[in-house]
């Protein structure tokens, strides 16, 4: 006897789950299919195929710079974070310190404050500081809230690769750096990868803090959201979303599944690194 | 993703290398000079110990923009969680959206933990994607969906005819802001659940079961409670971004979208009161410490991480 459920509450389950799928998903398709409804408003009815929106917002200089912005925004946010995220996670995974609680707390705490107090807090810091808001500003806020997520990202797979291996490498006479660049690094580089995405789409997407810090810079965030605030928005915004929605959807999941068939190789790496040291040396990783 | 059947790891310290310090040093350096600081600094200046920043700022040690904000019936009205004050609104608000994205995800969660196989962590993917892909776009799609002359009313009223108008409820209402906020998060209250239930180890329910005891008893009895860590989770997790919310109220919520985020927002904006809105900031930081204090115990923020 299954436990978990009966057979009629198992397909009462599935459906629900494919009700959610279809939930999540339908607003998605709906925008993708409408941006080819021949009609300036996104409605019925259906006036017929066309690419129209999609050759007028390539030809939106507005839009295309908006795009272009938040893409190098997010490039610059996403490699700082990274850069910061992979040592900080390195501590908090291999490390015992004194003070290791705080400085996880502290580095985590960004995911538990309300983005309108991060957007208050860095407009009066910078105001203060008589730093001048735009590009620079945005990056220093977006690293803030992408930090933790990178870190979560990168933990578990750190937590995942054996000790021994490194330690294997130190006791044929590797120094720290070798050992790191050689064993830990290209183990890691999945979980590294999967951060920096994860950055990247945080900053791309992010509207909280540019609404406060972004001085007259535009991203595409804020370009979208003063869009949304008018009565009627330009026919080409559905064209735009459902672009810039399907990239991101195919990176993040391509990005996933590089992570998972990872994992999986971990798995046997884990497995010979538990037998006796010898073997593990001979391992090819 | 989430993984099995973690080994043992050993956690010695490794020999030579950079001080634990040293490696922390640029991290922490950030997020001190970027992060805690301001924090700080808004605390300071909602009691006047900075001043200059904006026209009206009160150059003096003072509790004024705590006082007009806690008893202004606009703003928070006193501790009266059903009244009017827009901080009260939000509360409920996150309340509402925090439920809703649970009761959405647990059975969800409990299907793919318990019931799928091996194609959970599949499966779980097609839930997540969603999250990871823009909050704004995917605004923008409901709004294609609810608005009056929106897919959903066009479709009803023109192509059908079963209406004669666009369904009043359906947009700038209660009922928009929460549905399309619940859309938002229901993926992500869905992992931590998952990563709980996952933990579960499958003998308790054999031995519930071979005690005598029915799936519901079971799931009543076991499973649930000891899922309660992931649902709490979730809820925190919901609920602490969705008080200072005022993106998607307004975009979705017309008129009635204007919450204590848009509060904060609009006296650094436009009303250029800036200590008034770094008093309604601070408060949202002290409403999250108490509910952390609370319920910290139960957050494993690495149950989040996927």
């Amino acid at each position: 006897m299954n436990m978990a459920a009966s057979r009629s509450g198992r397909g009462a389950l599935w459906v629900a789950f494919w009700l959610l799928v279809v939930f999540l998903y339908a607003p998605i398709l709906i925008l993708i299919i409408f941006s080819f409804n021949d009609r300036e408003l996104v409605s019925f009815p259906w006036e017929g195929f066309t690419t129209r929106w999609y050759h007028e917002f390539l030809a939106n200089e507005t839009i295309l710079k908006a795009l272009k912005t938040s893409a190098w925004i997010a490039a610059g946010a996403s490699a700082v974070t990274t850069a910061l995220a992979i040592p900080a996670s390195i501590a908090l995974s291999r490390r015992r310190f004194f003070g290791k609680g705080l400085v996880s707390g502290f580095l985590l705490a960004p995911l538990v404050v309300p983005l309108v107090v991060l957007g208050t807090a860095m407009l009066i810091l910078f105001n203060y500081l008589g730093f001048p808001f735009g590009p620079l500003t945005l990056i220093i806020g977006h690293v803030i809230i992408a930090l933790p997520f990178a870190i979560l990202t990168i933990v578990p797979r750190l937590d995942r690769i054996p000790v021994a291996l490194e330690e294997a490498g130190r006791d044929l006479g590797a120094n720290w750096w070798t050992t790191f660049r050689t064993i830990t690094f290209p183990l890691l580089a999945p979980a590294v990868l999967s951060a920096y995405l994860i950055s990247f789409t945080i900053s791309f997407d992010e509207i909280v803090l540019a609404s406060f810090i972004a001085g007259s810079t535009t991203t595409f965030p804020v370009y979208v959201y003063s869009q949304l605030r008018l009565p009627t928005q330009l026919p080409q915004m559905p064209a735009v979303a459902a672009v810039v929605l399907v990239v991101s959807t195919i990176v993040v999941s391509l990005a996933e599944i590089v992570r998972a068939r990872a994992d999986r190789a971990l798995d046997s790496v884990e497995r010979v690194a538990d037998e006796p040291a010898a073997e593990v040396v001979g391992v090819e990783v | 993703m989430a993984t099995t059947g973690l080994t043992s790891r050993r956690r010695r310290r490794p020999s030579g290398g950079a001080s634990s310090w040293g490696i922390v040093a640029a991290p922490l350096t950030w997020v001190i000079v970027f992060f805690v600081t301001p924090v700080i600094m808004i605390a300071i200046y909602s009691v006047g110990g900075i001043s200059g920043l904006s026209p009206n700022d009160i150059e003096e040690w003072t509790i004024t923009p705590w006082k007009d904000f806690t008893t202004s019936p606009v703003y928070m009205g006193g501790l009266n969680p059903l009244g009017s004050g827009l901080f009260w609104k939000s509360i409920r608000m996150s309340t509402i959206v925090s439920f809703t994205s649970l009761v959405l995800a647990y059975p969800i969660a409990y299907l793919l933990a318990m019931l799928a196989g091996k194609r959970k962590y599949t499966l779980l993917l097609i839930i997540i994607v969603p999250f990871l892909t823009s909050y704004l776009l995917r605004v923008l799609a409901w709004r294609v969906l609810l608005n009056p002359q929106g897919v959903i009313n066009t479709f009803l009223v023109d192509t059908v005819g079963i209406l004669n108008g666009p369904i009043p409820w359906l947009f700038n209402s209660s009922f928009s802001i929460y549905l399309v906020l619940s859309y938002v998060w229901v993926p992500f209250v869905a992992l931590p659940i998952f990563v709980t239930l996952e933990g579960i180890d499958e003998h308790l329910l054999e031995a519930s079961s071979d005690l005598g005891a029915s799936r519901w008893k079971i799931f009543r009895t076991v499973t649930l409670p000891l899922s309660m860590p992931g649902v709490i989770a979730g809820f925190i997790f919901v609920f602490i971004p969705t008080i200072g919310e005022f993106i998607t109220p307004q975009l979705v919520g017309g008129p009635g979208g204007f919450m204590f985020g848009s509060a904060i927002q609009s006296a650094f904006s436009f009303g250029l009161d800036w200590q008034f809105g770094s008093a309604m900031a601070m408060f949202l930081v002290f409403t999250v410490a108490i509910l952390l204090a609370i319920f910290g115990r139960y957050l494993n923020v690495r149950s989040v991480a996927g």
